[in-house]
């Protein structure tokens, strides 16, 4: 009986342990959520901006065609995959593995890897990985997204590839985070109206300088880059709310665990007591 | 000399907004300088330092590298990529990624594409000290 409580005591000791690792992730995730937050939602007006104009050029001119509004010359698939660097997470990244899975079965892809669980994922499926430039996400910043803009936009002129997609995780509460996948490239949704915006009006004139197919062709990249730290920005967001919630899931656990265990010790010790007070009633009836 | 409205909103969030008389700024086609009552207009940015002078005369100057500027209906909007107003900008970072980018394009192991990258990080670093120094 001894032997067994001390082994209760131990696993209740390490049951402690856990429980202040976990809290402690949570308390960080949080306070780390908040900044990741505000980060997310501050290139939310330069991205309406930027696309608005392109819409409006995209609009505006009859003769219109840019490379990157053509469709895709041929069937390959280039997915720009978002993950986190450390697991800890929930679902986190297992959701947004599976979801890549399904929205891309029977499809030529590469991926572009961009976190460590998302390189580690696909190389361990053998899928074909375009570059491992940016593996770790933490270190990607403006910069690298401008490069990794004009990178697929020469992919994309080149015809590497037909079709480029981002596949990120959607930030819509504190409790939801939902992966999702968008297309980049070709950019055709400029040509379709989506219904948001009437184009029966007459047009304002608008002077392009040096010309609107020019300025149309440098500012995608600019777009492009801005829906990639966009992406990034988010489900930067999405793992840290993902962490937050599983982090507070792990310490009530622990709580639960250590209230069983507690009851359990208690038990063992109050069945020692009365053993060994019926042992000694019992040595003294003898007696 | 008459206003008009500026709004300068960078990846990071709106960098300014308010009422200026006079925007000078590169652009790919080279410098252009915005007054009030300009016709709708959109142009590219290019690599360069920009003046705004505000609605009291005073000028103040910003390292402004790429993206997009538009005057629609006497507002203009410019969405740079990067937007540092001269003395936020710290010039001993600057000066450092300048000799890092130049000892990175001494290197004649140097591959292509590396070098465009250095190379660009050169001129953003030249465009920083350059704003900085012309803000002081």
């Amino acid at each position: 009986m001894a032997a067994n409580m001390k082994a209760v005591k131990l696993r209740i000791k390490s049951v402690e342990t856990t429980m202040q690792t976990t809290k402690a992730m949570q308390l960080v995730a949080a306070s780390k959520l908040r900044k990741a937050k505000e980060k997310a939602d501050a290139s939310k007006p330069y991205l309406k901006t930027l696309k608005d104009t392109l819409t409006d050029i995209a609009h505006g001119n009859l003769d219109f065609g840019s490379p990157y509004t053509k469709p895709g010359t041929n069937d390959k698939w280039l997915y720009i995959v978002i993950a986190g660097d450390r697991g800890m997470a929930g679902g986190y990244n297992s959701n947004l593995f599976k979801f890549m899975e399904s929205e891309t079965k029977g499809r030529d892809i590469t991926v572009l890897p961009i976190g460590k669980k998302s390189v580690e994922y696909f190389k361990h499926h053998h899928v074909p990985i375009y570059t491992e430039a940016y593996a770790e996400v933490a270190r990607v910043g403006i910069n690298d997204c401008f490069e990794l803009g004009r990178l697929i936009c020469k992919a994309y002129s080149n015809e590497e590839f037909g079709h480029i997609f981002l596949c990120y995780t959607n930030f819509i509460s504190m409790l939801s985070q939902v992966p999702e996948a968008s297309s980049m490239l070709p950019l055709s949704d400029f040509i379709e109206t989506d219904g948001s915006r009437e184009y029966t009006k007459p047009r304002d004139l608008i002077l392009y300088e040096p010309d609107s197919e020019t300025v149309f062709n440098e500012i995608v990249p600019e777009y492009l880059a801005g829906l990639l730290y966009s992406g990034i920005n988010v489900s930067v967001a999405s793992e840290l709310a993902a962490r937050r919630t599983a982090m507070e899931a792990a310490t009530d656990n622990a709580e639960e665990l250590i209230e069983k265990l507690n009851l359990y010790y208690n038990r063992a010790r109050q069945a020692g007591i009365t053993q060994e007070i019926t042992e000694i009633v019992a040595g003294a009836e003898e007696l | 000399m008459s206003a008009y409205q500026l709004d300068v909103v960078s990846m990071d969030g709106p960098e300014f907004s308010g009422n200026v008389q006079k925007l000078l700024l590169r652009t790919i086609a080279g410098d252009v300088e915005i007054l009030a009552r300009h016709m709708n207009y959109c142009t590219s940015i290019g690599m360069g330092t920009a003046h705004v002078v505000m609605e009291d005369g005073t000028e103040r100057t910003a390292a402004c590298i790429g993206g997009m500027l538009s005057v629609m209906n006497g507002i203009c909007r410019v969405l740079p990529t990067t937007w540092e107003w001269s003395d936020e900008i710290d010039l001993d970072r600057a000066k450092a990624a300048k000799e890092k980018a130049e000892k990175a394009l001494n290197d004649a192991k140097l591959d292509a594409e590396a070098r465009v990258r250095a190379q660009a990080k050169l001129y953003r670093a030249l465009v920083r000290i350059g704003s900085a120094s012309s803000g002081q």
